[in-house]
């Protein structure tokens, strides 16, 4: 009994167990534990770079291949996918963890979570005293509650695009005796409440990066870019079905109208209105230059910081000294789309192309997105002739379409580097140039070609580095027809931000997905025979896509039985 | 009691055999497993009360008076021997344990009991039946011998080699919930500590089942409790055993690999049906095939290159034990030396051990004082030191299942010059050192871990207030330190490795070093850590009451005080981790049992506990656990005596009561919410990494401990004269609820991550027990004793969401139990042209097929891949078309049979083991082509010429198709199981006392085997049937032991 009462009441439970009340202390006004779960929110935010399976989205477009018959991006380009077996990679709403290969920084959680941390946050900041303040006067706690806000607008997107409309949840959190048989929001509910958290938080966040620890948060041109991507979706014909045929409010809006297209040029013109943001000089390096060191084309990042782990995943193979993974393959589709330096297409007869060979004199954004046989790359030029170091045939993981990827690299244009050398990997949510092509698209389709939308693109193409040619128009020409400056503009946004996680998108929410996806994949097979090649155009994977089933994904199988009120999407 | 009934025996015999005048004088030893046996009680036959009894050095004199000339040799827990004296004058006499008698007494909690008095389900062993086993843990030795353990040893590395271990099967669906409480001298231990005690030092070992044995423990009582009682000193001289003994070890399966020319075949088959250039060509078949380029084309048997046939055991034990009026004492030591089976390669650099080995250093010292009349003292202090040795960061059988680590063409096993060679083969992207190369050179990890353990305890006897009780009180304090070394030679590819460039025209022969290699070894890197430190300090108060009134009226009674305080700490631990185990936990309450019988003819007991832990939070941490059991032996009874004189005991028994589990899976303390430190997140125009936090789980304010419901109904019998034959049956049915898992029905829009709940239930029942019989003809005794255990549960409730089909519920199927696709056949060639026809006409999908499903993986089907049953009919295999294939691994049935016969010195004993009803199913480097190194099942391969014979899909480089086990368990890959072992065999052979040199006062010597022959009803997998299911089967063979000892006595 003695023994008993002398037993020491410490350590009851583990003391290094932080609680809510240490994160959110009403009596730290530098809220330094408050901001550190902020930033556990930011961490949900992921790279794009080889992030489905080790491979870029997309290689599951028409723009690339993986190298790797085993990577689950294949999965998604020949729409084998299902409720129950969508590849991880793209498994927001239920995967709870995300790597890459070369273990680029990636998110922890599904989207939900991700939702439920921002709703933790935005409900229990308000009880820490942080000081400070931006100029308009909003304090500096509102401002980090805004960045939230931010993020949490963004998962919801990233969601909507994938599965149109989702459970709106607001501020609730919940708990497991909370009732979570939650029905889904419609299509139209979930735009018009993003694009409204958008307005409301855009004059309570910093207004442009200064200073060591504010570079990368959220900016008001990350507001606003977020919301002229949302608005510009809620457009396109795939959530605004011009024969206005669709009656299910959970896959788009049930009505058709073209003014959604004046709301997303509108929207786009607002960031430009901005006056913060321009085009980096060379599209090369846009990548990897960073907004310290000027380059003012870039709105919201997801920082990585420096390495050499894009080219180990996807830089050619065979070069001992810098040993390439060569896991994307880029298609003879994505080849083709470049215009030739004059910026005409490669099928006009005037472009002056030239079929024997092929890579000469293209658009410059061809050589800085694309590694294609001949081109300089490290030490030597780059060989993908069958037989070549950089395509031995040997069975191993290596190009399969006889191009590697070189965007998001640097590399000089001479032999003279050796290795791979260190830079700046971060990946881009929002840069300038997608404003542009956002607001070019919209006002096409709002007011049909005009000034206005042929300056957008002339911008773009005279930082490609394509001459404005003798009329002007940088090899675009001139027509009056909404239509063909569609396609035009369609292309354009395909070559100046491949492998950005738009084109995946861009061909569903164009409903050209069922056209491009349906057609095989090609790919050259060249031979050298004592030094002359010759290119024969060759199938490399059949690519499926289900219409209209496949416009949008499966709500997962596990989620559909655990909440029997989610309206699962038509044909899954 | 023992001890009483002894001292009452001894009066009995002694004053008779006073009174006859002498006749014929016989003398002689007799002597048990442990040596001589002092107080064995020798009477002439036909003359009950002409006796003697044995001495401290266990000799005995008897003068034979009647016409018999037979002897009856008793003591009390062995089996009676009568034994024809002859014309000799001198005789040895070597007793055997008897399970069954009825006053054997058994160790429960905090007491003892009887076979007659007994009234709940426990079952023991005497611990010298296993001391000669040549195994490093106790728990290795139950398997087959108690009814209701269960047992899988799944490796048999030395020093982590202990098997795992459940009482009656596992009755929780929470994956920590199911480990029972081990109880050594009263005192808690965990897994860990248990494996490290030696046998010798035990005197019995008793498993508790039911609720009646188990309630006293409460809240951690529901999983059954393995209870070991260690070994004390007896009255008399001091009493010397010494035991030494060594073994050779072995595999019990040895896994064999294709050569060079059969696995280069087989890669070309698998590269010709995916449609690639073939790595072989002919002419490098035939220099596999006729070994005469052995350094460009090699064949090297990696596993005969690097391990050992056989490799040595050895175990050595010391003990003193005896005792005055005032004192005794058992004084042990021990010392074990279990060797690993990799080789030793000579290296420049050897200076470090890179082989498996354990030993292991045990010292105990058991005294019991007599402080005065009334006051008794006891102090008991043991400790082990142990020390496992594994080679750094490898697993050596692991690289040798392992396709893409090496291969046997892929290096010769050293270069002509000597230099190491490495993996020079496209198949192993890594180009890595050979494996000799690593073994001899990378270093090792070496855990040396201190056990140490004190028990004080004092009894009071408190007949002053009242006749039969008395008052105990007890402390034992525990710890447990482990520090590591690790002595590494930083990346394995540095190590200086060449590939040997024959002389080709007038080109020299040269050697290129590995690409990732140097010319010099890198220096050695020593870190070292504390892993484990853990401490445990144990109080306990009671009192006892044991009388008996009027002869007939037998009250007992217990209350005890008890409380526990245990800090665990582990390495290698992040801070904030909800894993972490830097934590505290402690456990208190009180227990009550009180017992009574009426003559041993009408027995009662009731236990409870009134006990909580701090895993839960204040307001929900004490439970209170009642049990009551009831007995009744009714031979006793005279009608029962008249109709069924054979019986010598026939009691019915049962048991019902509710026990606890305060186990909580993951994070101890559920009812606690904490934040997590997250990954950093870079800002600045120089990034810099910040530090975040998230939020982590919820918590559950409510959560309470795991309940169970237990009934038992048991039977005890004796039969036959002599009790020669014996039997326990036992049936138990026992719901368990509140089971702690987390919820499934939740779904993620949640968005937190989620606690455990007190939600699952589940059924678990069966039947276990066991008959013996014993009897001798002439001079040959033997006894059998054959044990059964039977334990089947079911999931009543584990809040799933109810599947698309009824098919995929988990509930109302066994804990654990496997999901897979069930196979229908290999796809043919007219079935993938069914397929290429449905998806031409359906845009390439095959969605929609009701005819034949295609899997999911949007791979092309190719004839003799695995074909799936496709249960829905959408033309997919996902899934959704899985169904409940096989069993759970762990066997719901275990049978022992154990036979022994002795004939004078010579004795024999055998136990079969076999455990049935289980599945197993192997992964990646196991079995799959490509990610194994190929093995012979892989050479029945199906190919269109053997497509009606086949025993393996077809071959194919890609990891991820169909026929992929990873990717789409089957039925096709899941073995049902069982096996029979020959789990021991001892022989031995006692030297007669008179061939005893150097005055010693007994001697042995035996051979006993471990695992000695497996019969099993699989040839899928080279693997030891109780491989885990799931894995990539390269855990450390189990090990066969052949062992001889010899053991004497002064």
């Amino acid at each position: 009994m003695i023994a008993m009462a002398g037993c020491k009441k410490a350590e009851t439970f583990p003391v290094d167990h932080v609680s809510s009340y240490y994160v959110f202390n009403p009596l730290d006004s530098a809220g330094t534990n408050a901001q550190a779960y902020l930033y556990s929110i930011y961490n949900e935010l992921l790279s794009g770079h080889n992030r489905v399976s080790g491979n870029y989205l997309d290689a599951a477009s028409d723009d690339a291949i993986s190298s790797s018959s085993t990577s689950q991006v294949t999965i998604l380009a020949t729409g084998a996918y299902s409720s129950v077996n969508l590849p991880s990679g793209e498994d927001f709403w239920t995967v709870t963890s995300n790597s890459g290969l070369n273990g680029f920084v990636t998110a922890t959680s599904s989207y939900w979570s991700a939702i439920g941390y921002a709703n933790e946050f935005i409900n229990n900041i308000g009880v820490v005293p942080v000081k400070g303040s931006l100029p308009n006067g909003v304090g500096e706690r509102w401002v980090w509650q805004s960045e939230a806000r931010f993020l949490r607008a963004y998962f919801y997107f990233e969601l909507v695009k994938r599965y149109g409309g989702v459970p709106l949840l607001g501020n609730n959190t919940y708990t497991a005796s909370s009732n979570l048989q939650l029905s889904r929001s419609t299509f139209a509910q979930c735009i018009t409440y993003i694009v409204n958290e958008c307005n409301a938080i855009k004059d309570s966040v910093i207004t442009i990066q200064s200073g060591q620890a504010d570079n990368y948060r959220v900016t008001q041109g990350a507001v606003l870019a977020l919301k002229a991507r949302v608005l510009l979706y809620a457009a396109s014909p795939l959530f605004n079905d011009p024969s206005a045929s669709n009656t299910n409010p959970y896959i788009g809006y049930t009505n058709y109208d073209p003014t959604r297209w004046n709301l997303a040029a509108q929207a786009a013109q607002d960031v430009i209105n901005l006056n913060a943001y321009g085009l980096y000089p060379s599209f090369r390096n846009l990548f990897t230059t960073q907004y310290a060191s000027g380059n003012n084309e870039i709105i919201f990042i997801r920082p990585v910081g420096t390495g050499t782990s894009i080219e180990a995943d996807n830089a050619p193979v065979g070069i001992s000294s810098a040993i390439g993974g060569g896991i994307t393959s880029p298609t003879q589709d994505l080849v083709n789309a470049f215009p030739m330096i004059n910026g005409k297409a490669i099928t006009d007869p005037t472009s002056g192309y030239n079929a024997a060979k092929p890579y000469t004199d293209r658009d410059p954004r061809f050589a800085a997105t694309i590694l294609y046989n001949g081109t300089n790359w490290l030490t030597a030029p780059l060989a993908t002739y069958n037989g070549g170091a950089s395509r031995p045939l040997n069975g191993q993981t290596e190009t399969l379409t006889g191009y590697y990827m070189g965007k998001f690299m640097y590399y000089p244009e001479d032999t003279t580097q050796t290795t791979f050398a260190s830079h700046v990997e971060d990946w881009v949510f929002f840069r300038y140039g997608e404003i542009l092509l956002n607001y070019a698209e919209a006002e096409n389709e709002a007011a049909g070609p005009s000034p206005a939308v042929y300056s957008a693109l002339y911008q773009i193409r005279a930082r490609a580095g394509i001459p404005a040619g003798t009329d002007g128009t940088y090899g675009l020409g001139t027509t009056s027809d909404k239509t063909a400056l569609r396609l035009q503009i369609q292309n354009e946004r395909r070559i100046e931000m491949a492998f950005e996680e738009q084109r995946y998108f861009d061909i569903r929410r164009w409903k050209i997905a069922e056209t491009v996806m349906n057609q095989p994949r090609m790919g050259v097979s060249i031979n050298n025979s004592g030094g002359t090649l010759t290119y024969n155009y060759v199938p490399v994977l059949t690519t499926k896509f289900v219409a209209p089933t496949m416009y949008l994904y499966p709500i997962p199988y596990s989620q559909v039985i655990e909440d029997p009120n989610l309206k699962q999407n038509p044909g899954w | 009691m023992r001890k009483i009934i002894l001292f009452f025996q001894i009066i009995i015999i002694l004053l008779p055999a006073a009174l006859y005048a002498q006749n014929r004088t016989i003398s002689g030893t007799v002597k048990d497993a442990d040596g001589v046996l002092p107080g064995a009680t020798v009477v002439e036959k036909g003359l009950p009360t002409n006796g003697a009894v044995t001495d401290s050095r266990g000799k005995f004199t008897l003068v034979l008076k009647g016409k018999s000339n037979t002897i009856v040799v008793r003591f009390i827990g062995d089996i009676t021997q009568e034994i024809p004296v002859g014309s000799k004058s001198y005789i040895d006499v070597n007793m055997a344990t008897n399970q069954h008698g009825i006053d054997e007494v058994s160790v429960v909690g905090y007491g003892k009991t009887t076979r007659i008095t007994n009234t709940g389900a426990s079952s023991s062993i005497n611990a010298a039946d296993v001391r000669e086993i040549p195994t490093a843990n106790v728990q290795n030795t139950l398997a087959g011998r108690l009814p209701g353990f269960f047992s899988q040893q799944s490796s048999g590395q030395p020093g982590k080699d202990a098997s795992d271990f459940f009482i009656r099967g596992v009755s929780s669906l929470n994956p920590n919930g199911n480990q029972p409480l081990i109880i050594v001298d009263d005192i808690q231990y965990t897994y860990d500590q248990l494996q490290q005690i030696n046998v010798n030092e035990i005197e019995s070992i008793t498993i508790l089942k039911d609720a009646s044995t188990t309630a006293i423990y409460g809240i951690q009582g529901a999983n059954g409790v393995l209870v070991v009682t260690t070994r004390r000193g007896k009255l008399g001289t001091p009493k010397i055993n010494f035991r030494v003994e060594g073994g050779l070890q072995s595999n019990t399966v040895t896994p064999k690999f294709l050569d060079s020319y059969q696995s280069a075949q087989l890669i070309n088959e698998a590269y010709t049906n995916d449609g690639l250039p073939l790595p072989f060509t002919q002419n490098d078949l035939t220099l596999f095939q006729n070994g005469t380029d052995p350094y460009g084309h090699p064949d090297v048997n990696w596993y005969n290159a690097i391990f050992n046939k056989y490799t040595y055991q050895t175990n050595s034990n010391l003990d003193i034990s005896g005792g005055t009026d005032r004192i005794k004492y058992f004084i042990s030591g021990g010392a074990f030396d279990q060797n690993g089976n990799v080789k030793y390669f000579p290296d420049p650099r050897g200076q470090v051990n890179n082989n498996y080995y354990f030993t292991r250093y045990d010292f105990r010292s058991n005294l019991d004082l007599k402080a005065s009349d009334n006051l008794d003292l006891r102090l008991d202090v043991s400790t082990r030191f142990s020390d496992i040795n594994e080679p750094y960061d490898q697993s050596a059988l692991g690289e040798i299942y392992d396709f893409t680590q090496t291969n046997p063409f892929t290096a010769p096993f050293l270069n002509p010059n000597g230099s190491y060679a490495y993996d020079y083969s496209s198949f192993n992207p890594a180009h890595l050192p050979t494996i000799n190369a690593l073994l001899a050179t990378g270093g090792n990890e070496n855990s040396k871990r201190t056990d140490y353990n004190v028990l004080f305890n004092a009894v009071e006897k408190l007949n002053s207030i009242t006749d039969g009780l008395s008052l105990t009180a007890r402390v034992a304090y525990a710890s447990t330190e482990q520090y590591s070394t690790i002595t590494s030679s930083g990346v394995d590819p540095q190590i200086p490795s060449y590939h040997y460039v024959p002389a080709s025209g007038t080109k020299a022969a040269y050697y290129l070093l590995n690409p990732n290699g140097s010319y010099v070894f890198p220096t050695y890197n020593v870190a070292g850590s504390n892993d484990i430190n853990d401490n445990n300090v144990n109080l306990q108060v009671f009192s006892n009451y044991d009388r008996t009134f009027g002869g007939v009226n037998h009250f007992t009674g217990l209350l005890l005080l008890n409380q526990q305080s245990a800090t665990t700490f582990a390495n290698n631990t992040i801070i904030l981790d909800p894993t972490t185990v830097g934590q505290p936990s402690n456990f208190r309450g009180a227990s009550l049992k009180v017992g009574y019988d009426y003559a041993n003819k009408y027995l009662i007991d009731f236990n409870s506990a009134y006990n909580g832990t701090d895993r839960f939070a204040a307001g929900h941490r004490y439970g209170y656990f009642p049990a009551v059991s009831a007995g009744y032996n009714m031979n006793k009874e005279d009608f029962f005596k008249n109709l069924f004189p054979v019986f010598g005991l026939f009691k019915i028994r049962g048991s019902y009561g509710i026990v606890g589990s305060d186990a909580a899976p993951g994070n101890q303390y559920v009812y606690n919410q904490y934040y997590l430190a997250g990954g950093g997140y870079n800002f600045g125009s120089t990034q810099q990494g910040y530090g975040s936090y998230y939020e982590g789980a919820l918590a559950n304010s409510g959560v309470v401990w795991e309940q169970q419901k237990e009934l038992d109904l048991g039977l005890d019998m004796n039969l036959l004269k002599d009790n020669k034959l014996s039997a326990t049956i036992d049936y138990f049915h026992n719901i368990r609820e509140d089971q702690l898992i987390t919820p499934q029905a939740i779904p993620e829009i949640i968005g937190v991550g989620l606690p455990a709940e007190n939600l699952g239930k589940t059924r678990n029942q069966g039947i276990d027990g066991q008959i013996g019989y014993h009897s001798s003809i002439g001079q040959v005794q033997f006894s059998t004793n054959f044990v059964f255990s039977y334990a089947k549960n079911k999931i009543l409730f584990e809040d799933e969401p109810s599947p698309a089909y009824p098919r995929l519920a988990r509930t109302g199927q066994p804990i654990n139990q496997p999901f897979g696709y069930h196979f229908i056949g290999y796809y043919s060639a007219q079935d993938v042209a069914t397929i290429d026809k449905y998806e031409a006409a359906h845009g390439g999908s095959n969605i929609g097929d009701a005819a034949i499903g295609v899997p999911d993986n949007g791979e092309v089907i190719q004839p003799g891949d695995l074909k799936y049953e496709d249960f829905n009919h959408d033309g997919l295999i996902n899934v959704l078309d899985q169904e409940a294939i096989g069993h759970p691994n762990l066997p719901n049935t275990t049978l022992g049979l154990n036979l022994q016969a002795s004939y004078k010195g010579f004795s024999v004993s055998v136990l079969f083991q076999g455990s049935f009803n289980y599945s197993f199913i192997l992964t990646g480097t196991a079995i799959e082509p490509f990610q194994s190194q190929f093995q012979p099942i892989m050479e029945q391969a199906w190919t269109p010429s053997t497509a009606a014979t086949a025993e393996f899909p077809r071959l194919t480089s890609d990891p991820t198709t169909v026929n992929s086990p990873t990717f789409y368990p089957s039925d096709y890959w899941l073995v049902n199981a069982y096996y029979i072992r020959l789990k021991t065999l001892e022989v031995r052979y006692v030297v007669p006392t008179r061939l005893l040199p150097f005055h010693l006062s007994s001697g042995s010597l035996y051979l006993s085997c471990y695992n000695l022959f497996t019969w099993d009803n699989y040839n899928k997998y080279q693997q030891d049937p109780e491989v885990q299911t799931n894995t990539v089967g390269d855990a450390y063979i189990n090990q066969r032991v052949i062992n001889f000892g010899v053991m004497v006595g002064f």
